[in-house]
């Protein structure tokens, strides 16, 4: 796909870089790769489908400028040192365990899919003295200015303010170092505030700041209109993709390698569905996913176009629901 | 006088006319908005956007607040228990203003809402909208009730009552005014010193007894705790703001509540009320007089038609286009064929008596049977759980 056609794909890309800004990145690094870059965490509720639409996504854009000449490292970063932090002493070593099971599960889906994503896991590099001497640089820059100390807090969630104050703010400068060199970031609307700090630090230092690309939030699958209503802002934000069991609801999230697609099938037959193109739709969002997979598959360069052909009501609700479930079941679901 | 004069002068007059209408407007449009500031109230426009199937009065904005309906949705969806409570003074027949909140009932009786109608001919009484109570308990029954089953509801999902005739009610009053302070009543109703006039017996009363009314689905006898919302004008907000502390005290949930705006008068002096027969349509009105209420009604529009047809009228401030728009309409093309002026005030208010008329004749068709139904809808359950 090209590189145009995959940034305006409809009901996958919230807010991207102008497809010449990446082109020009990548020759300004040239002949160094362009560092595209995916990072999340994960919890013990398993590896998510929703996650796949970032691994797909980085690796169909890596695909693109690829295509056009562009040395590309396309980076999938699990952040386990990231999601031990705030688990008991106990479970340490079972996160652990489970970031390496999330990079192992990467591979497979590079496997299944020819995704060609490097894996990388942030215990191998966090404690490094070139790791260390940049976050303490970032540090010392940030402390200096009370903008962007202010910035920096409000990565935090309120209800977590103290605790990571105590901490020097460390998961956040642990995130704000690993992304600073970075060219194109992909991730949830939601990261907008670390990028945001990545790019003014990256300015005061006179580097090049971090192009953020956002895809579509993810929203939980078989939950009515209700949940939605009485969830406000959830449009904006949606739940954590790469987490199951985000706000508890691992019950409502296909799980890779756990849930059954009778089970996933009888989700999206229960899922809110809205021909209002502003409102969330789980039930396209899987379908995209799905999509990208089949794709991968059968070698197909084709743009997207499920999001215009539901809108335009080429596809009726009940039937996107159904076409949904079968490929999902076909394309992800039976691969695992 | 030259013969452009006259002409000149109606023009002035038209354009006076057509300032104050518009001046009108703004403090419409500005009314509610700062209500709703005031009150921290949400707006519904989030409900019609997630809703399935939104009420038509939510859809056109007419009930354009709630205040906490999240804690109702998941009944709503779920088809879990829930009540609806709106009450009324019966100190005259129901007229279209009255219509208007019962069709929005209706629309949440579809939705699986057990309604509650509670008569408040005590209220009528105590406030001396009513000569008696034997008055006002006859026109509940005589005129209110009936018009109420015309309208269509569920005999199964609706409860009826005439508060002087449902004793229970005054023990349910009694249960929840051990939790009413004269402090708390006083500060959400405004007052704080001295109000000269103000019967703080007749506040305090009513207070206990709408909160009882609003609280009465929650009681055991009822299937306990569940959601309930409230419809309401904006005027009756500080009643849900104590039903709301009451219920917390009483381990209920707090119940919700839809703000409605009112129907504006026929005669343009304010909202529709029983209170100037004039100023209302009332569902029992022969056919002539309905018919003589809209032709005489006030308008948004202009005295002269010229003006009218090049600077269109003004809906907003307009008693037939709500009339119309509230009852009769499915979206707002009234206001944009009277804005637009593409359509004068005497062409709306023909088609206005049409529209009222048809209803008019197939709602007093109703009446009859209407009356002989009436045991079928009155709630006689009695609360036996504050006795105990």
């Amino acid at each position: 796909m090209r590189l145009e056609q995959l940034l305006s794909t409809k009901g996958l890309v919230q807010q991207t870089p102008k497809a010449d800004e990446i082109r020009e990145r990548a020759r300004l690094v040239s002949p160094q790769p362009i560092k595209l870059f995916y990072g999340e965490t994960y919890d013990e509720k398993g590896n998510t489908l929703d996650s796949m639409k970032y691994y797909f996504f980085v690796a169909e854009l890596s695909d693109a400028l690829r295509e056009e000449g562009f040395t590309v490292d396309p980076a999938i970063l699990i952040a386990d040192t990231a999601a031990c932090r705030n688990v008991k002493n106990e479970l340490q070593n079972k996160y652990m365990m489970l970031g390496t099971n999330r990079a192992q599960f990467v591979e497979q889906v590079n496997e299944v899919y020819g995704t060609n994503l490097r894996v990388a896991q942030m215990s191998r590099y966090i404690d490094s003295q070139e790791f260390v001497r940049e976050r303490e640089e970032i540090m010392q820059i940030c402390k200096a200015d009370p903008k962007l100390m202010e910035g920096v807090e409000k990565t935090v969630p309120e209800s977590k303010l103290d605790i990571e104050q105590r901490k020097g703010f460390l998961y956040s400068f642990d995130e704000i170092t690993t992304i600073i060199d970075l060219d194109v970031k992909v991730g949830p609307p939601r990261e907008d505030l670390y990028d945001n700090i990545a790019r003014q630090v990256a300015e005061e230092r006179g580097t090049k700041g971090v192009q953020s690309l956002f895809l579509t939030p993810t929203f939980p699958l078989g939950m009515n209109w209700a949940y939605f209503f009485a969830n406000e802002g959830i449009e904006d934000h949606g739940i954590t993709a790469y987490k199951a069991g985000s706000k508890q609801l691992h019950r409502h999230r296909a799980i890779i390698g756990r849930s059954n697609s009778d089970y996933i099938k009888q989700l999206l037959m229960d899922s809110f569905i809205s021909t209002d193109r502003m409102l969330p739709n789980p039930v396209l969002d899987v379908g995209i996913i799905s999509e990208m997979a089949r794709r991968r598959l059968e070698q197909d360069s084709l743009p997207i176009t499920l999001a215009d052909d539901f809108y335009s009501g080429k596809i009726a609700p009940d039937q996107l629901k159904n076409i949904v479930g079968k490929s999902v079941e076909r394309y992800v679901l039976s691969k695992f | 006088m030259t013969t452009k004069e006259p002409k000149e002068k109606l023009e002035q007059i038209a354009q006076r006319q057509h300032e104050i209408k518009v001046s009108a407007r703004e403090e419409e449009l500005a009314y509610y908005p700062h209500k709703m500031k005031e009150f921290g109230l949400k707006t519904i426009g989030r409900f019609v956007q997630y809703h399935p199937s939104p009420s038509k009065l939510m859809k056109l904005g007419v009930t354009f607040a709630h205040k906490d309906l999240e804690s109702v949705v998941d009944a709503m969806a779920n088809k879990e228990p829930w009540a609806v409570v709106s009450g009324l003074n019966p100190s005259g027949p129901l007229h279209f203003g009255h219509k208007q909140v019962f069709d929005e009932l209706l629309w949440m009786q579809q939705q699986g809402a057990d309604v509650y109608i509670p008569i408040t001919n005590d209220e009528s009484y105590v406030v001396d909208k009513a000569k008696s109570l034997a008055e006002s308990r006859r026109i509940a029954y005589e005129q209110v009730i009936p018009s109420i089953i015309a309208m269509g509801f569920n005999p199964k999902k609706t409860h009826i009552f005439v508060d002087s005739d449902y004793l229970d009610i005054y023990n349910v009053a009694m249960d929840v005014s051990k939790l009413l302070s004269l402090n708390r009543v006083f500060g959400v109703f405004g007052f704080g010193k001295n109000e000269e006039g103000e019967n703080p017996g007749t506040m305090f009363y009513r207070s206990a007894v709408q909160i009882a009314q609003i609280l009465l689905p929650q009681y055991p006898e009822f299937g306990g705790s569940k959601p309930v919302v409230v419809p309401v004008g904006i005027d009756q907000h500080p009643y849900v703001l104590l039903a709301r502390d009451v219920a917390k005290r009483k381990g209920f949930l707090s119940p919700a509540a839809v703000f409605t705006k009112f129907s504006h008068g026929l005669d343009g002096k304010g909202k529709m009320t029983s209170s100037r027969p004039e100023s209302a349509i009332f569902l029992t009105d022969d056919p002539k007089v309905a018919e003589k209420k809209l032709k005489t009604a006030y308008t948004g529009g202009s005295v002269v038609a010229s003006y009218q047809r090049e600077h269109g009228g003004v809906p907003e401030i307009c008693p037939v286009y709500t009339l119309r728009t509230y009852n009769f309409e499915e979206d707002n093309r009234v206001a944009e064929q009277c804005s637009s002026g593409q359509m004068l005030c005497s062409g709306c208010k023909e088609r206005g008596i049409e529209q009222v008329l048809d209803y008019l004749a197939d709602h007093q068709r109703r009446l009859p049977e209407a009356r002989m139904r009436i045991d079928e809808y009155i709630l006689r359950t009695p609360i036996k759980s504050i006795l105990e």
